[in-house]
């Protein structure tokens, strides 16, 4: 088994270029250079959205490479299982050989079927099962459980447990939050979207999970000073839940998926691999952050002059 | 009407600084502006010179001060809010410079657009406000039912209903109120015992017997019996 124990002291020194990412940590986080990490271990959190396409594997991968590059092993489990995509965004798609449904079957160990990533050593994937296996694609609501529970019975269990949820809300999604115990409900400020988290919210406090925080993603904040995007804010009062993060809208996030590296590891962090860092803190020390409004410049007034009441 | 504007001198208690009051004073002014026309040029579509009396608000040429001792204590406590507001921006509007008054007018008559309102977001929000209320409230249909069954077993205890069968219920969303369901149940009449009645006692009075009637003495004194009815009978 190849976790190393969840570490909370500062590290020692370490390679060159996570030093000066450290740094810039360091410097948004009052000095601190690593997390408190709330609550017992491992925390199983699961990630969902409702609607497709709203960033949530995306969101997965990178609070995981984050975690992961804070010291805290966190397991990533791409609970789809019938398309597959975490893979590609952590850059382990020739990797994964065994999932999830052959350590079910017999076929293998767990610690067999989680994949490693190269750079970050705490950082692992499980998949849950082959896209063109021939078995028969429905597993019970119990496997996640059974794997959660696996994890935590493991010589060194992670501190994290992430689980990517297939989009939608049928037994794809109930599997998924079987295990969880907390909920990162990732939503985009458009209205369709907000429709769906909401019902989603609903189905997950049904279920039990009452910690549900929503990461706002994709916002443009010019469309939002021109009154054409709900901003943050209003995404929080209708939702009415605790504010992980806000992530702006970012070309690097094409980028980097094309290239299969985590954003967060991009150095210097762009403006969406900050608020995702940002939002893995929050996430470690159980923390919500409150929206701002973006004030609109004061206008200043003019006192004289003619022309000056032409045109506001 | 010509009262509201008559006292328009009074309100201000002291020169404000006219930047500040004029924006916070725009939602207000634009609103009482639809129905009563432009306030600092022509109210009522009098002219400018009639304004020019004692008693009348005055834009160009008189000093306010003048008048408004006269006026203070008759208009003052008839005044709303609104009008208040008026008077204090008229007040400092007389105070102003030509230039400061001509601009002031500038951005009355033509006012900037709203984009507050109808802004996309605003449109969105009021759509997902409407579109999360009723879709957190909606109940299955069994539920409907449950809900007319219980709703006429509670009623009936006190009116007897027209006809089960058009008994509806229905969920609407309301802007002000939110979901609302609403029961609709025909009634044939109401239970006896429930009844609004005139008569509310069912005794008799028997064996009056006046023994002064007040005509003279002002005060009446007279025993009568009254028997209320057993319930048994």
């Amino acid at each position: 088994m190849a976790f190393a124990p969840p570490r909370l002291l500062p590290l020692p020194p370490p390679p060159a270029a996570a030093a000066s990412t450290r740094a810039v940590s360091a410097r948004h986080h009052g000095g601190r250079t690593a997390p408190e990490l709330s609550g017992p271990t491992p925390r199983v959190v699961v990630v969902t959205s409702g609607k497709g396409g709203v960033g949530k594997t995306t969101t997965t991968a990178n609070l995981a490479a984050s975690l992961a590059r804070l010291g805290l092993p966190a397991v990533a489990v791409d609970a789809d299982a019938g398309l597959r995509n975490l893979d590609l965004l952590l850059g382990l798609e020739n990797r994964v050989h065994l999932t999830a449904a052959d350590v079910l079957a017999g076929d293998c160990r767990l610690d067999q079927a989680l994949v490693r990533h190269r750079a970050l050593q705490d950082l692992h994937l499980l998949c849950l099962s082959k896209p063109r296996s021939k078995l028969p694609l429905a597993f019970g609501s119990k496997t996640l459980t059974w794997v959660a529970d696996a994890l935590r019975r493991s010589p060194n269990p992670p501190a994290f447990i992430l689980i990517d949820c297939p989009a939608g809300v049928d037994a794809g999604f109930v599997t998924a939050i079987a295990p969880a115990e907390e909920a990162v409900l990732v939503t985009t400020p458009d209205i369709t979207a907000l429709r769906d988290a909401d019902r989603v919210a609903g189905l997950l406090e049904c279920d039990g999970i009452k910690d549900i925080k929503i990461i706002v993603n994709r916002v443009r904040p010019d469309l939002v000073k021109g009154e054409d995007m709900m901003s943050a804010l209003d995404v929080q009062e209708m939702l009415g839940l605790p504010l992980l993060g806000v992530v702006p809208e970012d070309a690097e996030v094409i980028r980097s998926t094309n290239r299969g590296v985590p954003l967060v590891l991009n150095d210097p962090p762009t403006p969406a691999g900050l608020a995702l860092e940002q939002a893995t803190w929050r996430l470690v020390e159980r923390d919500a952050m409150t929206a701002v409004m973006v004030e609109e410049q004061e206008r200043p007034k003019k006192k004289g002059g003619f022309f000056s009441f032409f045109g506001r | 009407m010509a009262m509201s504007i008559s006292g328009g001198c009074v309100g201000g208690d002291s020169c404000t600084v006219l930047a500040p009051s004029a924006s916070s004073l725009r939602p207000p002014l634009r609103r009482a502006a639809g129905p009563k026309g432009h306030f600092c040029t022509f109210p009522h579509g009098a002219s400018s010179n009639h304004m020019l009396t004692n008693n009348q608000l005055c834009v160009e040429h008189q000093r306010c001060p003048q008048s408004s001792t006269q006026t203070y204590a008759l208009s003052r406590k008839d005044f709303s809010p609104i009008t208040q507001d008026v008077e204090g921006f008229l007040h400092n509007v007389v105070n102003m410079g030509f230039l400061d008054r001509l601009k002031l007018a500038w951005k009355i008559m033509f006012p900037a657009p709203t984009i507050k309102e109808s802004s996309n977001a605003n449109i969105a929000k009021q759509r997902l406000k409407m579109i999360l209320f009723s879709d957190r409230c909606e109940v299955s249909d069994e539920a409907k039912k449950k809900i007319v069954e219980h709703v006429i077993e509670a009623l009936s205890e006190f009116v007897e209903i027209e006809s089960r069968d058009n008994v509806q219920v229905d969920i609407l969303t309301d802007a002000g109120l939110g979901t609302v369901y609403s029961v609709t149940v025909p009634v044939r009449r109401v239970k006896p015992q429930y009844q609004e009645s005139e008569e509310q006692y069912r005794g008799k009075i028997v064996g009056v017997d006046f023994k002064d009637t007040g005509e003279s003495s002002g005060n009446v004194d007279v025993t009568f019996d009254f028997f209320v009815p057993n319930e048994n009978y």
